[in-house]
């Protein structure tokens, strides 16, 4: 492992417990860390609980890792836990990036179908819906003319600056618009803020779900949203630049602390347990994560 | 007395036919240019005059009861309740040598599109090559990436299309829309065609109409060809009672001989689909799909959906599933697709568009966008995908907006729609219209239905075409064609009537399990207030203490609050106006209406109507009239609905269902009220009243005339074999009806239920009729209750 890597060890616990058995349930996770450019996994193991008979390991459109499975015993709880150690290169900050009006009409006339294009990432998705009032508020950062990745820096800064975190201010399933009239939210919320004001202004913006690092390097302020999944964004910045991430919750590009996990339209395209179940009563669902660096990066 | 005034019609003044220029400069199908009637109107021109005006305003208002008869509704969301089908009783009429240049058209525009569909799920030339806009395909909400480079299983994408056509000023042709998710209207096309056939016959053999059935049959034999042989035949999927083309489903179901299910009645097992039946699972492999794709799989579309089944997506994708139309071909919707159609017909076919589609500019391009600014009075603003409605513009920040999003928006061609002759009550007056034409592919590829659905504007508003605006609706028929073609039925092979009968989903079972159960038990509570009303106010304290111990019991069953009044008389006016506790006759009702909606396939119209004419006479704001004439005519009706399953419910497991669910309803409220009635003691009163709810006043009046005692009313409502309203006889019945049902589906389960019927006789042949007591009630409710949990676990199971 050469010197410009940070390594972590990830583990994620999900415990759900059911009032009623539930007879028969299927269940998709996305929680394997993308093996990319930028980061590489050495080491994954998953427990499911209780063992399902098959576990199918595919990939969604997106290229996210995706493991299905059916449990069709009779269960009153169900359990997963995932370890992986991830290697993160240090990025280099991106160069100068073109002026954002023009990377919209580079998005636009991108002839591209596959993950990565900018055309997948224009439009309302199932949780961002396009917004007049959250447009405008992302339209103040843009300046014509300005570099797309330096607009987009000041609208992160301008929702960790205006929005409250609160762990407890939203459900899962909150809208966007809710989070942004009260000026408070998780991390799921600042991130579908920001796409959606993005792509009122015709630009690419793709929800990033992923993990943060735990204790921050000595001498640096804990991040927030580190005690559970965390989500951030990416802005495409033409074809050259492509993906970069960017995290309104802490103000901060996506960089040697964000362990990517899966990205899509929204948090719809990236839930990292989706399932059915057949069940009457309440569950229980608790989730822990814990990341931990294993080399510190060099300063 | 004066005689009331006649309506006086002058013949000269007001001709039934009179061309009428619009100043609007639409064309006109029944007149030409100069004012002269069209050579395929003439006809049927002539037939109306002879018929004259009280003729065919009496043959205008019969439509609408022939309708009415054949269960034809459509469910309107405003006052989300189902509305009268309207149905012009003048039909659309097209010359067939112009029917089949529209019916060319249309076959190379379902080829253009399934070899579009095929790209864009496949290789994607037409985006590598900048043919099509990538954001163009992205942009739409049907674009479902889990299917992209997944082949349909069968090689197609459409096996039905739909397009909306209008004919412009000039004569010409124009498809409005393109239908490729989950066309809707065929079987509207059909029900109006049954209703017209029946209400002007001699007209329609007399012009020679194209006949619909050949197109039904080769559709349903071209998806049959798809289903393997061990499987359970084509079904087709519906969202369920709620949607509002539901009735449709169930009537093209019906027709087809499929079987309709929804999402609950599936099952993944690994990657293949199975129905959940009353015999077990059963393999399906072809969904006719009424449920737009988003909603078919909760785990890879829409999280939210609860209609569809986890898993169809992915078995879909290994080749196990054939969807028509295959999910993702909704995407062929979109509007923005119409500004390039012309292009892809060239670039795939090597052909010009036979038969165009209206003018349309997709905003996400820029010189399209510079148009669309520069005419936005002569165009349309609409979504640039499917749904939606046209943008209503505030002109004033259109420009920002389609800058930043013209990729959102289209902009399309206005056109003035041709206008065709409605009967307006003493004369023939024009309306725009556009029509709906539906195609199949069969073996020997597309066809037509040579007919279709219109849809005429109100006067009000000529741009509203749909009936959920006031709009109507018109059959199409295509005159002239060399072979009117087969006889105007669909008797299905008696191999299929086999198989619909006997494939019965454990949904459908459940819900004619508790149409029965709920019917029943409206029935018998109706009986009970009745004879509680008619006690309530008696002097006589053995009569009171019987209304009393009917009251308690009432109360008991849930029809009035257990800890509110007990006051006979409160609880008998309480039962026939509350709408909401559990066990009051409207709520019970509206029970089974629900149960019978999602099981209406297997009723009759006849059954259908009398079910919404019940659930509408329990309810006192809906239906007039004095409390207990409404509880008469409930009875009434009760006892025609079951008329209605007696002679036209097929006997199989469908109806034994039904009637199971009866008779144990029927022996558990008897063996109840005659508990409640008949202990601790006997009065005269008690036996009176307990003839008088078993509804046997006769029977026992012929045969126990002389011994009113218990031990004869006992004899009577318990052991009697055959009074069809005492217990013996409902053992008797479900002795029998038990043999309708699948023999097992776990080895052991069809003993089950047979042996729980065994016990319950032995139950009451245990019993004597002059010693009956509390615990020999209690032995017979236990056993009854045994038989429905029997029965329920054996065939209802939820894991099946």
């Amino acid at each position: 492992m050469t010197d410009d890597h940070v390594r972590y060890r990830v583990r994620l616990v999900s415990a759900a417990h059911y009032e009623n058995p539930v007879p028969v349930a299927r269940h998709i996770l996305r929680v394997r860390p993308r093996d990319d450019a930028r980061q590489s996994v050495s080491a994954y193991a998953l427990e499911i609980e209780p063992a399902p008979a098959r576990v199918i390991e595919t990939r969604d459109f997106f290229g996210n890792a995706v493991t299905s499975f059916t449990l069709d015993a009779p269960h009153d709880h169900f359990v997963f836990r995932a370890e992986s150690d991830v290697a993160l290169t240090i990025a280099a900050s991106p160069d100068a990036t073109p002026a954002w009006d023009e990377v919209r009409a580079q998005a636009n006339a991108h002839a591209a179908l596959d993950p990565d294009a900018p055309a997948h990432y224009l439009y309302a998705s199932r949780i961002v819906a396009l917004d007049d009032d959250i447009t405008a508020y992302a339209a103040a950062s843009f300046a014509p003319g300005a570099p797309i990745f330096e607009s987009a820096r000041d609208l992160a800064q301008r929702i960790h600056r205006e929005f409250v975190f609160d762990a407890q201010a939203t459900e899962v399933t909150s809208s966007p618009r809710a989070a942004f009239d009260a000026r408070q939210g998780v991390c799921q919320d600042f991130a579908h803020i920001m796409i959606g004001g993005l792509r009122g202004l015709g630009l690419p913006a793709r929800y990033a779900s992923g993990f943060l690092r735990t204790l921050p390097p000595p001498g640096a302020a804990a991040l927030e949203g580190a005690d559970a999944m965390h989500a951030w964004i990416e802005i495409w910045c033409g074809a050259h630049a492509g993906w970069i991430g960017l995290d309104p919750t802490n103000d901060m590009p996506a960089g040697s602390d964000h362990i990517l996990v899966a990205v899509g339209r929204d948090y719809a395209d990236v839930a990292p347990e989706t399932g059915v179940i057949v069940t009457q009563g309440k569950h229980r669902l608790e989730i822990a994560v814990d990341v931990r660096a294993l080399t510190e990066a060099p300063n | 007395m004066s005689e009331p005034p006649q309506p006086v019609r002058d013949p000269l003044m007001k001709p039934l036919f009179e061309p009428r220029p619009r100043g609007d400069g639409a064309y006109e199908e029944m007149w030409d240019e100069r004012g002269e009637m069209r050579a395929h109107w003439r006809d049927f021109a002539d037939i109306m005059r002879a018929l004259g005006p009280e003729e065919i305003s009496r043959r205008n208002d019969s439509v609408a009861r022939r309708l009415r008869e054949a269960g034809v509704y459509f469910r309107s969301y405003d006052r989300n309740q189902e509305q009268p089908w309207p149905l012009s009783a003048v039909p659309v009429l097209i010359d067939a040598d112009e029917w089949r240049a529209i019916e060319a058209g249309l076959v190379q525009r379902a080829n253009l599109i399934e070899a579009t569909l095929a790209d864009i799920y496949g290789a994607q030339n037409l985006v590598r090559d900048g043919a099509l806009p990538a954001s163009l395909i992205a942009g739409s909400p049907d674009f479902l990436r889990p299917m992209v480079g997944a082949r349909p299983r069968g090689g197609r994408f459409l096996h039905v299309y739909a397009a909306d056509l209008g004919r412009g000023p000039d004569g010409r042709w124009w498809v409005l829309r393109d239908r490729t998710q989950a066309p809707s209207g065929a079987g509207y096309a059909l029900g109006n065609r049954i209703a017209l056939s029946r209400t002007l016959p001699e007209t329609m053999r007399d012009l020679g109409v194209a006949r619909l059935a050949d197109f039904f049959r080769n559709w349903r034999e071209a998806l049959q060809t798809h289903a393997s042989a061990d499987s359970a035949g084509v079904a087709l999927m519906t969202p369920g009672a709620y949607n509002d083309t539901y009735y449709e489903h169930a009537y093209l179901a019906r027709y087809l001989g499929f079987l309709l299910v929804e999402g609950e009645d599936l099952v993944v097992r690994d990657r293949d689909v199975f129905l959940r039946t009353i015999s077990g699972l059963k393999k399906i492999d072809v969904l006719l799909r009424r449920l737009d794709a988003d909603f078919v799989d909760p785990l890879e579309f829409n999280f939210q959906s609860r209609l569809g089944a986890p898993g169809l997506a992915d078995a879909t994708r290994a080749g196990k599933l054939t969807f028509a139309n295959a999910l993702g071909s909704g995407l062929a919707e979109s509007r923005a697709l119409m500004a390039f159609w012309p292009m892809l017909a060239q670039r795939l076919l090597g052909e010009d568009l036979a038969l165009p589609n209206i003018a349309t500019w997709w905003c996400g391009d820029e010189a399209a966008r510079a148009h669309v600014l520069s005419n936005l009075d002569a165009l349309t603003l609409a979504p640039a995908f499917a749904g939606g409605d046209n943008v209503p513009a505030p002109r004033s920040d259109l420009v920002r907006r389609l800058a930043a999003r013209g990729l959102d928006y289209v902009g399309q061609e206005n056109i003035t729609l041709s206008a065709t002759p409605v009967w307006d009550g003493d004369s023939f007056v024009s309306r725009p219209f556009q029509m709906r034409v539906f195609l199949a592919a069969t073996e020997d590829g597309w066809r037509a239905m040579p007919g279709g659905l219109c849809s005429i504007a109100p006067e009000s508003d000529p741009r509203a075409m749909s009936l959920q605006r006031g709009g109507m609706a018109a059959d199409l028929w295509v005159l002239g064609g060399d072979e009117p073609g087969a006889v105007f039925t669909l008797l299905p092979g008696a191999q299929d009537v086999r198989r619909a009968n006997d494939m019965l989903t454990t949904r459908v079972a459940d819900n004619l399990y508790w149409l029965g159960r709920y019917l029943e038990r409206a029935d018998v509570t109706l009986r009970l207030v009745r004879a509680t009303a008619v006690r309530a106010n008696e002097r006589d304290s053995d009569v009171a203490q019987i209304a009393r111990r009917m009251a308690d019991l009432m109360r008991f069953w849930g029809v009035a609050p257990l800890d509110g009044p007990r006051e006979p008389a409160r609880i008998a006016a309480f039962a026939l106006r509350d709408l909401e506790s559990h066990g009051a006759p409207a709520m019970l009702l509206r029970r089974a209406l629900d149960a019978g909606s999602a099981a209406r396939e297997r009723l009759s119209p006849d059954a259908w109507l009398t079910l919404n004419q019940l659930a509408r006479l329990a309810r006192p704001d809906l239906e007039r009239g004095d409390d207990l004439d409404r509880v008469d005519r409930a009875l009434n009706r009760l006892a025609a609905f079951n008329g209605y399953a007696q002679e036209n419910m097929a006997r199989g497991p469908g109806w034994a269902a039904f009637e199971i669910g009866r008779r144990i309803e029927r022996g558990l409220a008897i063996t109840r009220i005659v508990r409640a009635l008949a202990l601790p003691e006997t009065t005269p009163a008690s036996l009176d009243a307990l003839v008088e709810m078993a509804d046997s006043h006769g029977a026992h009046a012929q045969r126990y005339f002389v011994a009113h005692s218990l031990a004869a009313a006992a004899d009577l409502l318990i052991f009697d074999e055959g009074n069809p309203r005492a217990c013996a006889y409902q053992a008797r019945r479900l002795r029998e009806l038990a043999d309708y049902l699948p023999a097992q589906t776990a080895p052991d389960g069809a003993s089950r239920l047979r042996n729980a019927i065994v016990l319950f006789d032995a139950a009451i042949a245990a019993g004597d009729p002059r010693q009956v007591d509390a615990a020999f009630f209690a032995s017979i409710d236990t056993a009854l209750l045994r038989v429905a949990d029997a029965f329920s676990s054996t065939y209802l199971s939820d894991l099946g």
